[in-house]
């Protein structure tokens, strides 16, 4: 089952309100100029605690039925999905191994097949659900910023 | 600075209400739910106005309150630009000028 690309489209323009004005207060570079019916991508920049830069793309296709898949590439976006361009602190596969990233089920070759993707927007334990696109760049922002060195 | 005292309400502010103590700051916090600030969200049944004595983690829990985390496995921190405020610390500690932007930052639970 798929999402038609323009609800997809439509559905990240508004949650990309909110999420815009998150980034800007925490100091996040966040980039949806190439955001299109051909490319349901942008990209967000964060940085760790030693003020080093990782860039993550999320792909948002069958969004919100199903979650964004987020990947971190270099800063020319060609590279992508090796550990050194992954902050440290998360999974070695590389992945964000979070409920919110398709990468992180096994569908996607991650490591998660207890997890059902139209599930993704429920809590983890007794946590709070991250249930939309301001939710996920709060959680990443939180990691990272508090993360030192690279994933490899 | 204002002379408001942390929670109180609206009706209170335009009474033109004086107290004495500690200087006061108003605030902005940045939620990935919204701004809280002196006018939003409009039902907010407090505003970020603190004596400048006050502990960060007073603000932590008031914006959690305002837009409603109320889950206790996650992590929240208060971010002043690139830098990580410590709860134990004060407003004061951090010389947070009035009308600082902070932002809230939340966790999940983890996998």
């Amino acid at each position: 089952m798929s999402v038609p690309v323009s609800l997809s489209l439509e559905t990240v323009r508004c949650e990309l309100a909110a999420a815009t004005a998150y980034a800007a207060a925490a100091g996040l570079e966040l980039d949806a100029s190439e955001l299109s019916e051909n490319t349901l991508q942008f990209h967000v920049v964060f940085w760790n605690m030693q003020r080093e830069r990782f860039t993550a793309e999320f792909d948002c296709r069958d969004y919100s039925m199903y979650p964004p898949t987020i990947e971190f590439v270099d800063a020319t976006r060609t590279l992508r999905g090796t550990p050194a361009l992954y902050p440290a602190g998360f999974h070695g596969m590389p992945c964000v191994c979070a409920r919110y990233n398709r990468k992180a089920y096994t569908e996607r070759g991650g490591p998660h097949g207890d997890w059902r993707l139209v599930d993704w927007q429920l809590p983890t334990g007794n946590g709070v659900a991250i249930d939309s696109l301001a939710m996920i760049l709060s959680d990443l922002h939180s990691k990272i910023s508090q993360s030192a060195g690279r994933l490899g | 600075m204002t002379t408001t005292a942390h929670g109180a309400d609206a009706s209170q502010d335009e009474a033109g209400d004086e107290r004495h103590g500690p200087p006061h700051v108003q605030l902005q916090v940045q939620t990935p739910r919204g701004l809280w600030s002196m006018t939003e969200p409009e039902e907010a049944p407090r505003r970020p106005d603190y004596p400048i004595s006050t502990k960060i983690q007073v603000v932590i829990d008031d914006a959690r309150t305002v837009f409603k985390f109320v889950e206790n496995d996650s992590k929240y921190t208060l971010f002043l630009g690139g830098e990580m405020l410590a709860p134990e610390r004060t407003l004061a500690s951090y010389h947070i000028a009035p009308d600082a932007l902070l932002v809230l930052s939340v966790q999940g639970g983890n996998a």
